[in-house]
């Protein structure tokens, strides 16, 4: 066993597993036709956190594992410029309702999550964490870190907005009488980012366009917004 | 390939410069895109294989913020003290948005661009998560 050891030193075991488990939920996600509640995140989480508490594993000990995943965040987000890229000239032609309905968007996002969690009494750190609830994950967990909140706890309340929008959106905009595809997509990428265009997708490719503009754009939206009252407060 | 990788980085890596140099809260990932969209509007030409990159890290953005979600180990009593008020704050606030959004959105369209109304253009959509 003790030529095994040395094993334990490497990334190889949690990196390994992280894969492993992520691949089993993502098998079953796509069995599910991708509904937002066989989310594999939403599953791959709380099975590794068994382990490594049943393994006695300490999250820095995880964390510094599977660094090789987390890293790839960075480049990821950088590289969500090339879909805005390949949709400016639409970006071009409906400049106004999408600027209007962005900033709207993002400050109803932000003073809704903050105003209604303070209610509440939650700290600062708290409060940083719910206040990019509307961006896609990397650029919230990132914000987060920067306002001084928990990236883990951001990121959790990301996934949850992403399955209440994606599973309420439909319905919602019907009510509101909706028969426009442009706008329904756009509010549900700004307000539910990659579940919010998954979603979008399913019912069309307009809806699926608009809503991956909505959630690019409302990641550099509401960063600056919140960069802005970081400087500000 | 390596070009594209290259590239990524080289965005990211001036966009954590700034962020550090200017003290701008904006995450450095974050400064990155808008300096790679920049770029892309300067040198204009077709780039395969930075929307290969660019999608395949796209496509798997999701297992990338797993070992951060497992960081909610650290989170219990953070949870068991606002859980109801995250849940509550986080659903109230994305129907709000979609509501608000969706409705301004609509507004806009008729007041300032009434050509555009009624029409639904359709081109092949990139994904994202």
């Amino acid at each position: 066993m003790s030529a095994l050891t040395g094993l334990l030193a490497t990334p190889l075991l949690w990196l390994a597993a992280t894969l492993g488990v992520f691949e089993i939920f993502e098998r079953l996600s796509q069995r599910s036709g991708r509904h937002p509640l066989c989310h594999p995140v939403l599953w791959t989480t709380p099975v590794l956190i068994a382990l490594l508490w049943a393994t006695g594993t300490s999250y820095a000990d995880y964390q510094a594992d599977t660094f090789l995943l987390s890293f790839l965040l960075g480049p990821a987000v950088v590289g969500l410029a090339v879909p805005i890229w390949a949709q400016r000239e639409r970006i071009a032609r409906l400049a106004v309702p999408i600027v209007l309905s962005l900033a709207a968007g993002a400050v109803t996002s932000i003073v809704s999550a903050v105003g209604i969690l303070s209610l509440f009494g939650a700290p600062a750190d708290i409060l940083a964490s719910i206040a990019p609830r509307a961006t896609t994950t990397p650029v919230s967990m990132a914000i987060a870190q920067q306002l001084g909140g928990v990236p883990a706890l951001a990121a959790c309340i990301v996934l949850f907005a992403g399955i209440v929008g994606a599973m309420t959106a439909t319905p919602l905009l019907n009510a509101m009488k909706f028969d426009d595809y442009r706008p329904r997509g756009f509010a549900l990428g700004v307000s539910a980012h990659g579940f919010g265009a998954a979603r979008a997708f399913q019912v069309s490719e307009t809806a699926g366009a608009f809503a991956s503009l909505g959630m690019a754009l409302n990641a550099v939206m509401t960063a600056a917004l919140l960069s802005l009252l970081a400087i500000f407060l | 390939m390596l070009a594209a990788i290259f590239l990524l980085l080289a965005c990211q890596l001036i966009g954590e410069a700034l962020h550090r140099i200017t003290g701008l809260a904006l995450p450095g990932s974050v400064i990155g895109m808008v300096l790679l969209l920049g770029w892309l509007a300067l040198v204009r030409r077709e780039r395969p294989t930075l929307g290969a990159v660019s999608g395949w890290l796209t496509a798997h953005l999701s297992i990338m913020f797993v070992p951060a979600a497992v960081g909610l180990m650290q989170e219990g009593p953070a949870l068991a003290r606002y859980g109801l008020g995250l849940a509550l704050a986080t659903g109230v606030s994305t129907l709000l948005t979609i509501a608000v959004t969706a409705l301004v959105f609509r507004w806009a369209l008729r007041r300032f661009t009434p050509e555009e109304v009624g029409k639904r253009p359709v081109q092949p959509a990139e994904r994202g998560a």
